[in-house]
């Protein structure tokens, strides 16, 4: 085969995609260090941290507006902690109930999963469209939350339809056998098992309802969400503590991520603890 | 389990294990009706709701709900919404076509040619690691890559390749075909990675061992064993591409119009009936596309 030639050739292209999926973000990063008289572009007049103050409302008074981070980003953690809870449950659940065979599961299974397929904009205004009939009032907690689930449930379902293919019958049967009741079976032997898949459920559902905005532009009503907050502010000029916010979300994310990484890394060396005095 | 105790001889309609089966059967329906009715009452039903209202009498600021197919005759008699769908297809294409040639080198070398196990699961968390920002951030992160005094340009200037700053860059179709690439490749590289992952290296080295060229090991085994990953990247791809409107709000200074612009636009003016229009016509083509996709590739079969 010619991969003397066609290896390295396909590594310096994998390099120059990451370069591409990065560039933007490295970008938007060292802007966001932009002095307090320079725009969103190049040069950088000054190195300083001038719009992370101003983000956070450190600054003086400045020609340049605050961005609405405060109540929105409150709103957007809270709507996100509804939404992965409701979605996660949701997920478990079916997932459960798909472990039997039933008729209709074909079906059922395509209903749920069109909820990921589902272009945001369609089921946004679909909702929004449904309650101006019916009369009810559009909020985050309401109209949003019930479409940010319809979105995130149908990962849940996924992550946690993996986890119960891999995932022995016998162990609950022996359990069930044994006289446990149902429920203690389920605190004590199978959320064990699934537990890594539902913090997986959980970090997903979390992470896409946490930025959400196609399903949230049409359903929010007066009070906004973070990256609702942040596209009102497309549409006029943009400045450097947009970048600043982009720096300090990508953070945010980041720190899930690792938290995210640090209890699974802590699971499972309990599990392989406990294979360990199994064994003994 | 349950197979066995169905062989001893007991009463065909109270065998225990036809009880548990049935008892299973009502618990798994018990446990999957709140996800449907979920889904029924917040997807299904709005959908629904699109294509109603799309028929309703629109007025100045309100929409009523007598009959009336006279929004259908606007859309279909406008140039401007004609011309919506034209652009929306013309992006959906060339964003697909660009995602599978921009991709699938990635994915060939992260599945085929990345042998260590730990390296090729680093590269794709690598590539997936830029989801973790903000969409919107990742889609504002290319103004100061593409303006006139952006990224590109300053470097281009400095090089002496260009003397003026190219000015298509943003702001353009260019600058919308270019962000969405770059969101959505990701979506291409993984599928694409799967299936070639899945490859069975003694095929390809059997067919190396008679003398094939990689030119006909790629077009005989790797290219027809991955087509399923592309399907499946192109299913993603477009039903997210076709259903965008943020990018291009964002990066086209409006000057690039998407069936999803026109339905925001609509309902910033109150044209409820009108975007309901936009929405059913956007859900026609998205079924449209995927239907397509599945009958290239069955993928039930293939999976």
């Amino acid at each position: 085969m010619q991969s003397r030639i066609l290896r390295p050739t396909l590594a310096i292209y994998t390099a120059a995609f990451l370069l591409f999926l990065y560039g933007p973000m490295i970008v938007l990063a060292i802007l966001s260090f932009q002095s307090s008289d320079g725009g969103p572009q190049f040069p950088i007049r000054d190195w300083s941290i001038y719009w992370y103050q101003h983000l956070l409302g450190l600054t003086e008074t400045s020609r340049v507006s605050q961005l609405p981070v405060g109540d929105s980003l409150l709103r957007s953690i809270l709507l996100a902690f509804m939404t992965t809870v409701v979605s996660t449950i949701l997920g478990v659940m079916s997932a459960e109930a798909f472990r039997t065979k039933f008729k209709g599961s074909g079906p059922a299974f395509y209903l749920i999963i069109l909820g990921m397929m589902v272009p945001g904009v369609l089921v946004g205004l679909g909702m929004a469209l449904l309650s101006n009939t019916l009369g009810i009032g559009r909020a985050w907690w309401g109209t949003s939350f019930v479409l940010h689930v319809v979105y995130t449930y149908p990962f849940a379902f996924l992550v946690m339809l993996a986890i119960f293919n891999r995932f022995d019958r016998s162990v609950e049967e022996a359990s069930l056998s044994l006289g446990v009741s149902p429920a203690q079976t389920f605190r004590r032997v199978t959320f064990p098992i699934i537990f890594p898949g539902v913090l997986s459920a959980m970090l997903f559902s979390f992470t896409l309802s946490y930025d959400e905005f196609s399903r949230t532009l049409f359903t929010i009503g007066s009070q906004l969400t973070l990256p609702l907050a942040i596209y009102g502010t497309f549409s006029v000029e943009i400045y450097p503590n947009i970048f600043a916010f982009g720096v300090l979300t990508t953070l945010f994310s980041f720190t899930l991520l690792v938290i995210y990484g640090l209890l699974m890394k802590r699971f499972t060396a309990k599990a392989a603890r406990f294979k360990g005095q199994e064994e003994n | 389990m349950t197979a066995l105790s169905t062989d001893t001889p007991t009463k065909p309609t109270h065998s225990p294990a036809e009880l548990r089966e049935k008892q299973d059967r009502r618990r798994a329906m018990g446990l999957l009706t709140p996800g449907l009715l979920w889904m029924s009452l917040f997807m299904v039903l709005p959908m629904c709701m699109v294509v109603y209202v799309s028929f309703w009498t629109q007025t100045t600021f309100a929409v009523e709900s007598t009959l009336t197919t006279a929004s259908w005759e606007r859309f279909l008699s406008s140039s401007t919404y004609l011309s919506a769908i034209g652009t929306t297809l013309r992006v959906w294409a060339i964003v697909l076509v660009a995602t599978v040639v921009v991709g699938y080198p990635v994915a060939l070398f992260i599945g085929l040619f990345v042998r260590n196990k730990t390296f090729q699961t680093a590269l794709l968390v690598a590539c997936v690691i830029p989801f973790w920002t903000s969409f919107l951030i990742r889609v504002i992160a290319w103004r100061p890559m593409l303006g006139t005094e952006g990224a590109i340009n300053v470097i281009l200037m400095k090089l002496g390749i260009i003397s003026e700053p190219l000015t298509f860059l943003l702001f353009s179709e260019f600058s919308v075909l270019v962000g969405m690439t770059q969101i959505y490749c990701v979506f291409m590289v993984g599928p694409i990675t799967f299936m070639l992952g899945r490859i069975d290296p003694s095929v390809i080295e059997a067919a190396r061992d008679l003398g094939a060229s990689f030119g006909t090991i790629f077009r005989r085994i790797i290219l027809p064993l991955s087509l399923p990953g592309v399907m499946v990247g192109s299913i993603f791809v477009s039903v997210m591409v076709l259903g965008e409107f943020a990018t291009a709000a964002s990066l086209s200074g409006r000057k690039v119009n998407l069936l999803g612009n026109i339905i925001v636009s609509q309902v910033g003016s109150l044209k409820w009936a009108f975007a309901a229009v936009a929405g059913v016509v956007l859900t026609i083509i998205i079924t449209a596309v995927i239907a397509l996709a599945l009958r290239i590739v069955d993928l039930r079969k293939e999976m």
